[in-house]
């Protein structure tokens, strides 16, 4: 043996740095062997996954061709194509967000929204996937202190759809899933900040405990033979996480396989000021006819706190002996609520009998969580005077009920029709792709508006530039184009020198739908966001902010 | 009255007259079928002068009825209740929703209970038509009805404030008439009925009006009490409940029932509800009701043609099927017994006259329903085509047309295409050609044959209305796709039929045009032959059938050339693009009128022979 002992000690603290290291090499390199399979697996499940989808989008269209007399059947298949469709946009939405939060480029976006809109948009959302699977989805609204809020509603929405989505994917046919939201105050004395608590209870399929600990990590997803029929990426835990995390939320899940799943969210939101007060008669009467506890109970909390005095009955029957003796006392109540159950009979029977009792004028409000698209014939026909959609908001059923109340009884459109025709107004279509120019122009044209349509940016500036001064009302600009992109194309037009350069309507088109993309538009000069693929909805629901 | 309305009254009851069943005794076949067609020319004449009294004397009133005079609205009234008494129910309810308007734009309440007292029963005229349907079905009709009833007993409050007799009497009625019909929940009924009977039993009222017939009234009362067992079969009932119901049956049927067989008269019409609501109320079980109704059974007379005699022929076992339906374990070892009390009502209607025909119907309509099918027993699409014949000779000739019609068209498309139909089970496993084309022709016959069976259970709008449908009475008839549907899907032999009566109204496209809702064309595996019989159906109906209700009257010609105008859209494109060759409408409606014939003579058969074929 050659050597000192300190010479052998010396050697001896190297070999054990160096095993050290190798065990850390070894760590580090599993991990990213792991993670190279982790990335393999989730290629593998997405390629499977957005073959899927397309593979039927490419199997109903064969199928629709090969039937394109048989309407009924060619329907069918585009409603088939439009579903996987949708499911196709939402793996492409989920990975691009798990890339953005993986990089660190989420952000936040912090502006003003209504409670009561971003839960209805929610229901409208997840209720046909609920019906199509004949479950009960039943919303229930807590106490609400503030509903004008302020957030990011795109993200908080998809939180919330996420889960409650979720709970749909994961609960059999004939399942319930039961969804809660209420409010508390941040602290005792502060007002400006409540939190927003949501809970979504269902009585799926549920999760096992190994799976409830790993129901974060991206790409997981419970693997046991109900399942492997639903589709999905597995990043939408994992992104609701993230945001959750990034609003300063907490999120908790409890489960048990076999008996169901809840999830609960709670989030810190920064109360938006006060918007205008409805202006109701004090003490006034309001005969509320319900047999839903639960939905009497709120519709009572929100009329006794606008100082109203509601009067609580449970059937038909008993609302017209009511208003028989009330109309004959002269003291009508100021309405009638009629809830969507009641012990004796189908709410718009009772409708129809209360008109011809209660003469033209008496304003007769349906509050209910059905369809209004489906209900909105009968209703009328029943001589109902307007809609309160559920769940319930006291905002939404005050204002319903001051059209009527006190400010002469004049309904303004109460029956919730959209905007109609818009052949007096003309719009730019900016679009380098042909199909979806195709697309949008047939969608624009089916609302009346005139449309001129334009290839490129470039194109789209001169075609502005050559048009007399405030001859188009909106411009729909695509960003992604060859030539002159939307932004460019956007700053030049409101370079120009003349009047309505700086008023002129710019509305940006685009699948980028991220805050900076927003951000972009904006500092372009463009007035607002849509996102594509663009549909009629969204058009229609452009074209009435801008132009009614 | 006014003299259109004389007439009008007229009419209606000549063509209840000529709309009856006709005798073949001593008549050839030929002379019983130029018979039954002036007949049907009589009725479209008659229900066309109906329309024309209506639009130039009836409507003009109604037009101008807030300027009417008192005279004119007591008409107007008097013409109402003889048209209820007609049967004329619809245009009864016509009315008083018009003199209700009237009371209410004058604000004068008398005049406004009554005519809210008279609009409810015209409403429980309607719901009492509706027969053998699901509540769901017939609710709206039921609320509107009760909402009547429940707008004027409100005005029990002011019963004080009231002089008049007669409005109070109508306020009294109300409260009764609550309790009328279906209720979503039992318990609802006998608590109307248990504030009814307390205010029948209270002095104070009595004191006020002492001309009204109490009595009666309590009588009445008690008998709603005592049938309100029947709603509660599936329910427990609160010793309150049970105790009430007890007590009216006591007053409404045990102590009669004690009286008769004193006299030395027993009345099965007294003694099976009393025994039913005590098995009702648990005193025995089942098995020994069962006993004691086939002790009633044995011992009915078919020589009775008296209220008594069709209760025992045909109630009883109406009641006694219905039991078994709830219990289907007890049908075991009675199969031939049954079948016997089919084939002995069937018999026993023959012996009754034409003007007997609708007392008669009713009560064969609840067996009809009740209809329990066995092996070795009597089909049950014999039994439903042997009531056609007899109470519903027009549904019958039209459906004979169109079963003929859809067997012609059939074998035409079986010819060019023999899978055409292959998503149909039942054809899909017969691999050879000649079954196949049998099964197709077959399927295609009986699913025209018994398509309108639904047609039952609204029959009166079909029989009794001598005039175009209202919208109302429209929507009503829609409701026999559903009841044809659930008649024929719970028996055996009709189930492959039952796709025809549900669908034959939906429109191809899905559109909501057509009904009823419930039929999913895409989802249900014999569409391609619902399409035909829907085709089929709506080409008779265009140019024959539809007529009297409906106003449309089309050539043949003219019908196909709308049924194409609707292709894509009511009616499949395979089928109107062979509508475009001439060879193929040629057939179709040479089928019809085969058909026709084949209808008229296979009513002369039975109306000699009594069987069918």
């Amino acid at each position: 043996m050659i050597g000192t002992k300190a010479g052998t000690q010396g050697a001896e603290t190297r070999i054990s740095e160096l095993e050290k290291e190798n065990a850390a090499l070894r760590i580090a390199l599993e991990a990213a062997e792991e993670a190279n399979q982790a990335k393999s697996r989730f290629l593998s499940s997405m390629s499977h996954d957005i073959r899927t989808p397309m593979n039927a989008i490419m199997g109903m269209t064969a199928i629709g061709q090969s039937h394109i007399d048989e309407k009924a059947r060619v329907q069918d298949c585009l409603d088939k194509i439009r579903t996987a469709s949708s499911h196709l946009m939402s793996l492409v939405n989920d990975v691009l967000d798990m890339s953005r939060i993986d990089s660190g480029r989420m952000t936040l976006n912090q502006e003003r929204f209504s409670l009561a809109d971003l839960v209805h948009d929610i229901v409208v959302i997840v209720r046909s996937q609920a019906v199509q699977k004949e479950q009960s989805l039943r919303f229930h609204i807590g106490r609400i202190y503030e509903e004008n809020l302020v957030g990011d509603p795109l993200r908080l929405r998809q939180i919330l759809v996420n889960i409650i989505g979720n709970a749909v994917k994961y609960t059999p046919a004939g399942g319930s899933i039961h969804v809660h939201f209420a409010q508390r105050p941040d602290q005792k004395d502060r007002v400006d900040t409540v939190w927003l608590d949501f809970l979504c209870e269902d009585n799926g399929i549920g999760m096992s405990q190994a799976f409830l600990e790993r129901i974060f990590v991206p790409f997981e997803r419970v693997q046991n033979a109900a399942v492997n029929k639903i589709e999905g990426t597995g990043l939408g835990m994992s992104i609701v996480k993230s945001l959750v995390d990034s609003m300063g939320g907490e999120i908790l899940v409890e489960s048990r396989e076999g008996e169901g799943s809840r999830f609960t969210v709670s989030l810190p939101l920064p109360i938006s000021p006060q918007a205008r007060k409805t202006a109701l008669p004090d003490g006034a009467e309001v005969l509320v006819a319900e047999s839903r506890g639960d939905r009497s109970e709120q519709i009572e909390i929100c009329l006794r706190e606008a100082g109203l005095r509601p009067v609580l009955l449970e059937k038909g029957l008993e609302a017209v002996t009511y208003l028989t003796e009330a109309h004959y006392e002269g003291r009508m109540p100021c309405a009638l609520l009629l809830g969507q159950e009641l012990e004796d009979m189908a709410a718009l029977d009772v409708a129809s009998h209360v008109r011809q009792l209660a003469g033209r004028e008496f304003p007769i409000l349906l509050v209910s969580d059905g369809d209004w698209a489906q209900l909105e014939y009968r209703a009328a026909r029943s001589g109902v005077s307007a809609f309160v959609p559920c769940p319930l908001f006291g905002s939404r059923l005050l204002e319903t009920l001051s059209r009527f109340v006190g400010s002469g009884g004049e309904d303004g459109g109460g029956l919730g029709f959209r905007d109609g025709d818009y052949s007096q107004y003309r719009v730019l279509l900016v679009e380098d792709n042909e199909l979806n120019l195709e697309i949008a122009t047939e969608l624009l044209r089916m609302t009346g508006i005139q449309v001129d349509t334009a290839e490129d940016g470039r194109q789209a500036v001169e075609k502005f530039a050559a048009s007399s001064e405030n001859y188009y009302d909106i411009i729909f600009m695509d960003i992604q184009m060859p030539v002159m992109d939307g932004y460019e194309a956007a700053r030049h037009i409101r370079g120009m020198d003349r009047s309505d350069a700086e008023s002129v309507w710019i509305a940006a088109m685009t699948a980028n739908a991220f805050v900076e993309d927003a951000r972009l538009s904006r500092e372009a000069g463009m007035n607002e966001h849509v996102s594509k693929p663009v549909d009629l909805e969204r058009l229609q629901d452009v074209l009435s902010r801008r132009l009614s | 009255m006014q003299p259109y309305q004389e007439e009008y009254i007229a009419n209606i009851k000549e063509i209840a007259a000529l709309s009856a069943h006709v005798a073949a005794d001593g008549l050839s076949f030929s002379d019983y079928e130029t018979q039954l067609r002036n007949r049907e020319e009589l009725v479209e004449q008659k229900s066309r002068r109906n329309m024309e009294l209506l639009t130039h004397g009836l409507f003009p009133v109604l037009d101008d009825l807030f300027e009417a005079g008192e005279e004119e609205c007591r008409e107007l009234d008097s013409f109402a209740s003889q048209l209820r008494a007609n049967g004329d129910d619809g245009l009864f309810r016509l009315i008083h929703q018009a003199l209700l308007s009237l009371a209410r734009q004058k604000g004068d309440r008398s005049a406004m209970i009554r005519e809210i007292y008279w609009l409810g029963m015209g409403h429980h005229d309607l719901c009492s038509k509706l027969v053998g349907l699901e509540l769901e079905a017939v609710e709206k009709y039921v609320s509107q009805m009760r909402l009547c009833f429940a707008e004027a007993a409100a005005h029990l409050k002011y019963y004080d404030e009231i002089d008049d007799t007669e409005i109070r009497s109508y306020i009294l009625r109300s409260q009764a008439n609550m309790s009328l019909g279906p209720f979503k929940t039992p318990g609802n009924k006998i608590r109307i009925v248990r504030d009814t009977l307390r205010i029948m039993q209270d002095e104070n009222y009595r004191e006020k009006a002492p001309d009204l017939p109490w009595d009666s009234y309590l009588y009445m009362t008690h008998q709603q009490m005592a049938s309100s067992i029947s709603y509660n079969k599936d329910h427990v009932m609160s010793p309150e409940d049970m105790t009430s119901i007890l007590e009216s049956a006591y007053i409404v049927y045990q102590r009669r029932m004690k009286e008769l067989e004193e006299e030395g008269r027993p009345s099965l019409r007294w003694t099976f509800p009393y025994y039913s609501i005590e098995y009702f109320c648990g005193l025995y079980d089942l098995n020994r009701l069962l006993k004691k109704v086939e002790g009633m059974l044995n011992a009915a007379d078919m020589t009775d043609h008296s209220q008594e005699g069709i209760y025992g022929i045909l109630s009883l076992p109406a009641y006694y099927c219905q039991y078994l339906v709830q219990a289907p374990d007890k049908i075991w070892g009675r199969e031939a017994y049954i079948d016997g009390l089919y084939r002995r009502a069937l018999e026993y209607v023959r012996g009754f006259s034409a003007a007997e025909d609708e007392k008669v119907f009713i009560c064969l309509r609840h067996l009809c329903f009740m209809f329990i099918e066995s092996e070795g027993g009597m089909p049950y699409s014999d039994f439903l085509q042997t009531l056609m014949k007899r109470f519903m000779p027009g549904e019958y000739l039209h459906a004979r047309m169109v079963g003929e019609a859809a067997r012609s068209l059939c074998e035409l498309i079986w010819e060019e295409e023999p899978s055409y139909f292959d998503d149909i089970p039942e054809i899909a496993i017969l691999m050879d050609p000649e079954k196949k084309r049998r099964q197709i022709l077959e399927t295609a016959m009986d699913s025209g044959l018994l398509h309108d069976v639904g047609k039952l259970s609204v029959l009166e709008l079909y029989s009794r209305t001598a005039r175009q449908w209202t919208e109302e009475e429209y929507e009503v008839t829609c409701l026999h796709t559903i009841a044809g549907g659930v008649l024929l899907g719970e028996r055996a032999s009709t189930r492959r039929f039952a796709a025809a009566a549900l669908g034959h109204h939906a429109w191809y496209d899905g559109s909501a045009h057509g009904y009823p809702a419930t039929y999913k064309r895409l989802e249900c595996p014999s569409r391609q032959m619902v399409d035909v019989v829907g085709l089929l159906d709506w080409l008779e109906n265009a140019i024959h059938s539809a007529r009297v209700h409906t106003g449309i009257e089309m050539r043949f010609d003219e019908a196909v050339e709308a049924a194409i105008n609707l292709e894509g859209r009511r009616f499949s494109p395979l089928l109107t693009a062979r509508l475009r060759d001439r060879r193929v409408t040629e057939r179709i409606q040479l089928a019809f009128e085969r058909g026709r014939r084949e209808a008229y003579r296979q009513m002369y058969i039975q109306e000699l022979t009594g069987t069918e074929k």
